[in-house]
């Protein structure tokens, strides 16, 4: 699968991962912007901005690129997160072209005030809806309390608060300062045109302005400053009791890296992991499960759980045990092993769908101007080895003080 | 292109469909036992689950653990389900591990221990399973709309009913298995990184002496209100709305379902056209279709908040109505270029391929190729969708809200 970059002289990166075997043709932007790039008069502005770049420019309008994706053949969408934004669409080759015009005009929006009152409406609603479901906003303001000061501590959806009270203008300037040419890479994957490719970026984005962004990693101390404790959201209608606690791990660049995934996997994954057997198998958790997570400068090990009410502090304690009993001992041969052929069949198997590595290649390039083909992923975790995975346990301690939000039916006293 | 599809028969009524995906290193497997929800006898709704559940507790000369654990050290993502029809297991792996999992899947189907102690945490598994779903309006409200306008069986939870779950005794999970888990009407699909004859050589050395017992028929009882208000205390209303539509089978269906993608399959849908990006009422709004063998249904879908629920449904309601008489050139080619590119790009996928030819066995009893499917939607037109919609105008609607206020059908639709 050859690779192929080019750089146009405002900056903007066009970066292929190329198949002779695939039927489909997958194209996108990532913006290096995400609610960590807000501020607190602006909370949710990236997430409102990706739903308003679907609203139309000067000369397109909203109803006009839902026709035209559609009528591509397009599967065609975007997603916001802390770090990324990011607009793709999957079409078939002889789209090419007309798929990577529309998303390049889509760069340049016209943010009407008309549809920004609009579309602030829609965006309420996606917050109500987030509300309403499990975790019932746990997992943010777990965050929140984790992260601190720090920006990685902030909402990607926003507040109804925030989102109400936030002008179009404010939008307007964000979009100017954050939609560089030099903040954005146009990615492809599966079967590509490249030298077409670059034309089309040469013609659609040749007159973007750079901005030289400032740089994003936030210098910090080994640990975050946490604030341990329990917060407690009360949701009166829950039949469960929802938790998340977070304990730092390593960030992106960090080498341990594979060897913090491979744990998770083997601690927490959602079947045959630790805490599989602990308490799903067993029918006391409705779900129970670790998570790593990195970012450009920080790293979580997200623990999720959710059972009976009665049953939480229970379970939450013996995860604990469970966490502290995998530091002092470490883990077995045979349970490293399966973990990291299960993270290796999963790099595989993702990697063989185009639509699906058009995201890893187009954010590994975004955050780190690096590319790593399957092949090369594939070996960064058979790589891994135990003592890798006890390095990571010592050094990030599973069962540190934690950060923890309990969403559920009561309060407890 | 060229597409390798096969399908075979064994004398005790197991049918092997697969297809060669060559450009793939992964291959996926799934074996889907005639032994759903619809079998789980009157009081004990979700006899079935708690058996798919069972039947990974140990099976053959494995326990619980080893079963799972020889799975994933193969690197197996593996899947256990149980729908209305069947119970399934599946998995997706590098195809060299492909020998060494089919042992282990004939095992859970043929040879499943079902001992004893496993029962109560199999059984409270299922029921923290139904307590999520307490939790989950959305699948709360399409679940009751499946209920109120499918025949009974065909519409209670799969999932079952935590009453009946906890009633459920280890003889009734053994009975069932006896009866049910059975070779006659059992699909094996297998796409991807396959080498159809050794695969089927494989499969007839695990499965092909088991006995048939032949499948029980299922009666098939009333069907359910046509609206129901299902309270629930929270921010946002869910609507649910749906009508008759031709089974897969029908030849119709072409026309029904490309119906309903105008409707509400897409971004420059009706539904989302009108609901969303012009009024601005709701995040979520879909028309989509859900089929059985014998009866299919129009599933529409939208959650917003309680003071615009009732809006929502009225514009629902009257895009549904609007549809027949309608429909234009732009639309009909939107649909079949979002089918076309869907079809072509699920080559992609071992999984995806697995799923879509062990659907069209079970429907169809036969497989039709990528062309024949891209040619169908050739032919598809305005006028043969429209022929269609005028003798079947939407009617007979069910509506289900969820939330704090019951709605209104304030819309006049043919009864």
């Amino acid at each position: 699968m050859p690779f192929l970059h080019e750089r146009l002289p405002n900056g903007l990166d066009v970066i292929a991962e190329t198949s002779a075997s695939a039927v489909s043709t997958s194209v996108g932007f990532f913006v290096a912007t995400g609610s960590r790039d807000e501020t607190d008069e602006v909370s949710g502005v990236s997430h409102f901005l990706e739903h308003m770049v679907f609203k139309g420019t000067g000369e397109i309008s909203g109803d006009e690129i839902n026709h035209r994706f559609d009528a591509m053949g397009a599967s065609a969408n975007a997603f916001t997160s802390e770090e990324d934004t990011v607009y793709y669409a999957s079409v078939l080759p002889e789209q090419q072209d007309e798929a990577v015009e529309l998303l390049a005009a889509m760069m340049r929006p016209a943010l009407r005030d008309s549809d920004f009152d609009t579309e602030k409406l829609v965006i309420l609603e996606e917050i109500r809806m987030y509300d309403d479901q499990p975790p019932f906003g746990a997992d943010d303001r777990c965050r929140a309390a984790f992260f601190g000061p720090h920006p990685l501590a902030r909402s990607v959806l926003g507040t109804v608060e925030s989102i109400t009270a936030l002008p179009a203008a404010a939008m307007r300037d964000y979009h100017r300062r954050r939609y560089s040419a030099d903040g954005i890479v146009l990615a492809a994957s599966g079967a590509i045109d490249f030298p077409a490719l670059v034309e089309s970026a040469k013609r659609l984005c040749g007159d973007w302005e750079p901005a030289a962004p400032d740089p994003r990693r936030v210098p910090q101390p080994p640990r975050l400053a946490t604030r341990p404790g329990t917060e407690r959201i009360v949701k009166a209608s829950a039949a469960l009791d929802y938790a998340v606690w977070m304990v730092a791990g390593p960030d992106e660049f960090h080498a341990d890296r594979h060897a913090a995934r491979v744990l998770a996997m083997a601690l927490g994954d959602s079947s045959g992991s630790r805490l599989y057997w602990s308490m799903v198998d067993t029918g006391e958790a409705e779900h129970a499960a670790c998570l790593y997570q990195d970012y450009l400068d920080a790293g979580l090990f997200v623990t999720q759980l959710s059972c009976a009410a009665a049953d939480v502090d229970e379970l939450r304690d013996r995860i604990g045990k469970l966490y502290a009993a995998a530091a002092a001992e470490g883990l077995e041969r045979e349970e490293f092993e399966r973990a990291r052929n299960k993270l290796a069949s999963r790099v595989v198997l993702g990697g063989e769908k185009p639509r699906r590595r058009l995201f890893d290649v187009g954010l590994d390039w975004s955050h780190a101007h690096t590319y790593r083909s399957v092949a090369d992923q594939l070996r960064l975790v058979e790589n891994v080895t135990l003592d890798d995975v006890h390095r990571v346990l010592q050094a990030w301690p599973l069962d540190a003080p934690a950060a923890a939000v309990i969403a559920g039916p009561e309060e407890v006293g | 292109m060229k597409q390798s599809l096969h399908s075979t028969t064994l004398g005790n009524g197991i049918t092997i469909v697969g297809e060669h995906l060559p450009e793939l290193e992964s291959v996926a497997v799934a074996f889907h036992a005639p032994a759903g929800a619809i079998h789980d006898p009157p009081g004990r709704c979700g006899l079935a689950t708690v058996t798919g559940e069972m039947c990974l507790r140990g099976a053959g000369t494995r326990d619980s653990r080893r079963l799972v654990e020889d799975l994933e050290s193969a690197g197996v993502q593996w899947a256990q389900g149980v729908s209305s029809t069947h119970i399934s297991v599946s998995g997706a792996m590098v195809a060299r591990h492909l020998p060494e999992v089919l042992p282990i899947f004939a095992d859970i189907l043929r040879r499943p221990l079902l001992p004893a102690d496993e029962l109560p945490a199999a059984r409270q598994m299922v029921l923290q399973n139904l307590a999520g779903i307490e939790d989950d309006p959305a699948h709360r409200t399409l679940a009751t709309l499946r209920r109120l306008q499918s025949p009974a069986p065909w519409g209670m939870p799969t999932e079952g009913v935590s009453a009946e779950v906890e009633a459920i005794e280890i003889d009734e999970v053994r009975g069932f298995v006896a009866r049910h888990l059975q070779p006659d009407g059992m699909i094996v699909s297998v796409a991807g990184r396959i080498e159809w004859d050794d695969l089927v050589r494989r499969v007839e050395t695990l499965l092909g002496d088991w006995p048939a017992t032949g499948t029980p028929r299922v009666a098939t009882g009333p069907r359910g209100p046509a609206a129901l208000h299902v309270p629930h205390d929270a921010q946002q209303t869910h609507i649910a709305v749906g009508w008759p539509q031709p089974p897969y089978r029908d030849d119709a269906s072409h026309e029904a379902t490309a119906a309903l993608a105008v409707l509400g399959g897409g971004p420059s849908s009706r539904f989302f056209t009108e609901i969303r990006e012009r009024r601005a009422l709701c995040y979520t709004v879909s028309a989509g279709y859900q089929t059985s063998r014998d009866f299919a249904h129009a599933v529409c879908y939208s959650g917003t908040s309680a003071e615009r629920a009732q809006e929502t449904l009225d514009v629902m309601l009257a895009e549904i109505a609007r549809l027949p008489g309608t429909i234009t050139r732009d639309e009909v080619d939107r649909v079949k270029a979002r089918a076309k590119s869907g079809l072509i790009m699920q080559q992609e996928s071992s999984a995806a391929r697995a799923g879509a030819i062990a659907r069209q066995w079970y429907h169809l009893a036969s497989l039709r190729t990528l062309g024949e499917e891209l040619v169908r939607y050739d032919q598809l037109d305005v006028a043969a969708i429209e022929a269609w919609l005028e003798a079947h105008p939407p009617r007979d609607l069910t509506v289900v809200s969820l939330g704090r206020e019951p709605l209104e059908v304030r819309h006049a639709l043919p009864a």
